[in-house]
């Protein structure tokens, strides 16, 4: 338990002190590590959706969108402080989450490609609803972070801080989930739904509120960007990429783990801007897909199935699971 | 006011045409195999672009592309599949997955080797009008190419009901246990399904390249267009995609002449989410193999 | 390949910096463009002019100063934008030329500003870009320059009905509106047609035009592949139409070339005549430096790029003899520069707008593009009634 915790302060000392030391000199890499982290956040709340919620999203973007907006629409127009406003816009997101409930009921790549219908709903929207959004043309000079116990957030070391903080509390959340008798619930329901069913475990509103956690890590995640870029448009919100770089980020790191999905983001976003972009400047792109396709082929077994088994911590022996029900 | 409703179901008609083209594609592999190739898009806009490719580099009309589309589309979609069959686990989500990351690659390669701007046929033998009645005008290759998706569509229809391999393949699709044991080889109609698949492509790419305008960030609209009429088509049916297709082509016509263009897109997602909440089978499926 | 040439031509740069003998300065010039991504075509175009303007920089300075271009690609993200502009002033530039798009160049005109550097575009057009109080920020070009085009054509032409089609996009949008006003304001009959990115079939716009509102004349706003709709769909159609008037990348050599056939008499904004003849040293200086660096004849985007990137350098060098260059001096020396330039006279006004901004505009006639208005700066008549159909 000791050698845990040290494990755990030393992990803590590196990330928020020790990266701010190494890179607080060179903005630049500060910018593209808080650009991984935000697709980091995504990556989570993603893989969470998938692991707990056994749904495989293709709309996040749609959350992400919805998020900012939120954010940026009430700092600026009803003048809300802007911490307030990240939270703001994970409940706009989860708001948002109650709208495609419906979706619910649809097999996986189904449901995939309603998110995806949902986000370009949601984006069209944004573009139509010009007189609250600004339509098109978008919102400009979006408020940035404030000054919080002597640290300005909105200096490269502060809005990592920031951020960091948001993709760690996630994770945490995620796990606790897991472990908690929620994630119990959900498990025994990706073994056998139709007996938890029986035993009146209300699976679709289990799903429902998983959705919403996922949201609203999405949608905190997106508003935390647009007060970071201050600038915000439907066709960059809603972009496709928010979609697809954290799914990338998930598989390439180890979507049934809690960690991977973020591990997994820094490592690939930094590797394509850092060194892929030199090589190869034109089609960079490609490298996602390829790390893509490759991980499904190559990782042994595939993709860990999403609605029967679990991460590891879940214990193989009936034993264990009986003792779990017993607490 | 007729006259413009008129146009509008007739331009509908023929895009509609067009689209069932694209979509039949993804329809056949989805019907066989369960499985949705994100990719399919990019099959198209590939054979679209090698159709440029033709015209421009070798001087040659677009439908000479055709053959040699089907023999570069047709390979690609046997790599893929040949990709998908590798999958052990959850081969549904996975290859949804697998194939998401092909259209990237493919997209990308697409925009590395012709650059992002804009292609179309300069041909103008294809982009002259032609008037049908007085009142019906359109492009001759939307007509030419509405005309050749038509006879393709038919004779797909036809191969399915009536030769071996056709109804092999239907075998397959409604139980593939079971058409193992009829003495039907399930890989190999699987992999046939995406050459034809590939080869519809091809057909569908060279009608995009001739009627409009094509750019690397077109594959994935197509590939969401050809699933939005898949779903609405429902599993099974052949005409059932070609009455999808053209169902959305005139819904979004209608919406483009009598509300704004800019809300055609909406349309088409609304109409998709409709379909899958309320009639989840399709229009014409046959089995409920949608919900949990 | 085209990233040849880019590295030919940043290399070239670079060994004309190296040349200079030692005490002489370097003034090194960043740049962010897209050169990936939706904007790549235009990103590129812009690149090309701003090396040129570099290049020729080098060649006048040779021995006293040397120029060099850093530009990094930001792939048409406005994050990318950022973090760009961040490194290259972490990295020591001078100041900055490029953007383009004005959901990139807001904010990274705005990393810019923190950083203390003067920032120079002309790929944003839009309005809010200069009422953002920014003293480091300034535009050669901006939305009303080319709505004035539109308008004033329109208007010079005399038709009392106009169809608008237009894209829902930031700036489209903006421009379609001005003409509009504009129009309306004039006592001319306006319809609105809006359309979006995944618009292909043109016809059922172009049938409400030709049945229900009857124009006259159609403008249309948008991008290339929304003019070769549009005009696809018009050549079908055939409506009853005097004038098909566009705005940017419409009179362009590359539309004339690729669709020749659709293109005849369509109107678009435009600098220089195509097949350009440069009149005056400075541009005959342009033109065959552009052929010489890229191999091709410069566009309107080469145009900007290289208009502006000049205007910076001169200042720079003004600033530098004044010795106000490292004191921040470097933007009231851009403000006070008067003069005339390629495209025409350019003065910063303090927001950092370009009021004199005034398009021209061209029209395709056969396998060329002549510039028919104003009249003033006409190369050619004007074919007025007249259609591609």
């Amino acid at each position: 338990m000791n050698a845990r915790a040290v494990g755990v302060a030393a992990a803590l000392l590196v990330v928020y002190v020790g990266v701010p030391l190494a890179f607080g000199g060179a903005p630049y890499v500060m910018s593209l590590v808080i650009a991984s982290l935000t697709i980091a956040g995504i990556a989570v709340a993603w893989s969470l959706l998938g692991n707990l919620g056994g749904l495989v999203s293709f709309g996040h973007a749609a959350f992400f969108g919805v998020g900012a907006y939120t954010s940026a629409l009430l700092t600026m127009g009803a003048g809300w402080p802007v911490l307030l406003g990240l939270l703001a816009g994970g409940l706009g997101a989860s708001l948002a989450s109650l709208l495609t409930m419906p979706a619910l009921r649809l097999r996986g790549p189904y449901f995939a490609l309603a998110m995806l219908a949902y986000a370009h709903i949601f984006k069209i929207l944004t573009v139509e609803a010009e007189p609250v959004t600004g339509g098109a043309g978008g919102l400009l000079s979006i408020p940035g972070f404030p000054t919080i116990l002597g640290l300005p957030l909105a200096s490269k070391t502060g809005a990592y801080a920031l951020i960091l903080t948001i993709v760690i509390a996630s994770c945490l959340a995620y796990a606790g989930l897991r472990r908690s008798r929620i994630g119990l619930a959900l498990r025994a329901m990706h073994d056998s739904e139709l007996a938890t069913r029986i035993v009146g475990v209300p699976s679709t509103r289990l799903k429902a509120a998983m959705l919403a956690v996922s949201a609203f890590i999405t949608g905190v995640v997106g508003a935390f960007n647009a007060h970071q870029i201050g600038f915000l448009e439907p066709d960059y919100a809603f972009s496709g990429n928010w979609t697809l770089l954290p799914i990338a980020a998930a598989i390439f790191g180890g979507y049934r783990t809690v960690w991977g999905p973020p591990l997994g983001a820094v490592a690939i976003y930094l590797l394509d801007q850092l060194v892929f972009k030199e090589f190869v400047p034109s089609g960079h792109g490609l490298i996602y897909g390829v790390l893509l396709g490759g991980m499904i082929l190559l990782s042994p077994g595939g993709l860990l199935p999403l609605l029967r088994r679990w991460s590891p911590f879940r214990k193989a022996s009936p034993g264990a699971t009986v003792a779990h029900a017993g607490r | 006011m007729t006259e413009l409703t008129l146009q509008a179901l007739y331009s509908g008609l023929l895009v509609g045409g067009a689209y069932a083209m694209i979509a039949l594609g993804l329809a056949l592999v989805f019907g066989t195999m369960r499985l949705i190739n994100l990719a399919h898009g990019e099959l198209v806009l590939l054979a679209a672009y090698i159709a440029f490719e033709m015209e421009r580099g070798y001087g040659l009309n677009a439908l000479a592309a055709i053959p040699v589309a089907i023999v570069i589309v047709g390979a690609t979609a046997l790599l893929t599949y040949l990709a998908i069959s590798r999958i052990r686990h959850e081969r549904e989500l996975n290859s949804l997955i697998l194939t998401f990351g092909l259209a990237i690659v493919l997209t990308n390669l697409i925009l590395m080797r012709w650059s992002a701007d804009i292609r179309s046929t300069s041909n103008g033998w294809f982009q002259e009008g032609v008037v049908l009645g007085g009142t019906l005008f359109s492009m001759r290759s939307e007509l030419l190419f509405f005309l050749i998706g038509l006879a393709l569509i038919g004779a797909v229809h036809l191969w399915l009901a009536k030769t071996w391999n056709g109804r092999a393949l239907r075998a397959v699709a409604s139980n593939r246990a079971a058409a193992t044991l009829m003495g039907v080889n399930p890989a190999r109609v699987e992999a046939f399904s995406f050459v034809i698949a590939g080869l519809l492509a091809s057909v569908a790419g060279v009608a995009v390249y001739t009627a409009s305008v094509v750019y690397p960030a077109l594959g994935h609209n197509l590939t969401v267009k050809a699933f939005v009429i898949t779903v609405l088509a429902g599993l099974g049916s052949v005409p059932g995609v070609l009455i999808g297709a053209v169902m959305l082509g005139v819904a979004e016509a209608l919406t483009a002449t009598f509300l704004k263009p800019s809300l055609q897109e909406l349309a088409a997602m609304v109409i998709f989410l409709g379909v899958l909440f309320l009639k989840p089978s399709g229009l014409f499926g046959r089995s409920n193999t949608v919900r949990r | 390949m085209r990233s040849l040439g880019r590295l030919l031509s940043c290399s070239f740069a670079l060994a004309l910096a190296g040349l200079a003998p030692a005490g002489a300065d370097t003034f090194a010039i960043g740049s962010h463009v897209p050169l990936t991504g939706n904007l790549a075509r235009v990103g590129k175009g812009m690149d090309e002019g701003i090396a040129v303007a570099v290049a020729l920089a080098n060649e006048d300075s040779k021995g006293k100063h040397s120029f060099e271009l850093r530009r990094i690609d930001d792939e048409t993200s406005p994050a990318k934008a950022v973090a760009a502009v961040e490194r290259l002033a972490a990295e020591g530039v001078v100041a900055f030329t490029g953007g383009y798009g004005s959901n990139i160049i807001g904010p990274a005109s705005e990393a810019a500003d923190k950083a203390g550097k003067v920032y120079v575009t002309s790929g944003g057009v839009s309005p809010g870009l200069t009422k953002r109080g920014l003293k480091t920020f300034f535009r050669i070009n901006n939305e009303d320059g080319y709505g004035r085009a539109m308008v004033g054509l329109l208007r010079d032409l005399g038709v009392k009905k106009v169809a608008v089609v237009y894209l829902n996009k930031e700036a489209t949008v903006s421009i379609a509106r001005y003409v509009e006003r504009e129009l309306k304001g004039a006592g001319v009959e306006v319809a609105m047609a809006e359309f979006d990115e995944s618009t292909k079939d043109f016809k059922p716009v172009i049938n409400r035009v030709k049945l229900r509102d009857r124009s006259e004349a159609v403008a249309m706003v948008g991008y290339e592949n929304d003019y070769v709709g549009i005009l696809r769909a018009a050549a079908v159609l055939k409506p009853d139409v005097k004038a098909m008037v566009g705005v940017w990348s419409l009179a362009t050599s590359q539309m004339n070339g690729e669709f020749n056939d659709l293109m005849q008499n369509v109107y678009g904004t435009a600098l220089l005549p195509y097949p350009v003849a440069f009149q005056g040293e400075e541009a005959k200086r342009f033109g065959e430096t552009y052929q010489r660096l890229h191999g091709k004849e410069p566009d309107y985007l080469g145009q900007f790029g290289y208009v502006q990137t000049k205007l910076l350098i001169e200042a720079i060098l003004r600033a530098h003899d004044k010795g106000v260059l490292k004191t921040g001096g470097l933007s009231d020396e851009l403000r006070a520069a008067k003069g005339e330039t390629l495209i025409g006279e350019v003065a910063f006004d303090p927001a950092g707008d370009n009021p004199n901004f005034a398009h021209r505009m061209g029209q395709h006639q056969g396998k060329r593009v002549e510039i028919v208005w104003p009249t003033a700066t006409a190369t050619g008549k004007m074919n007025f009634p007249g259609v591609s159909w």
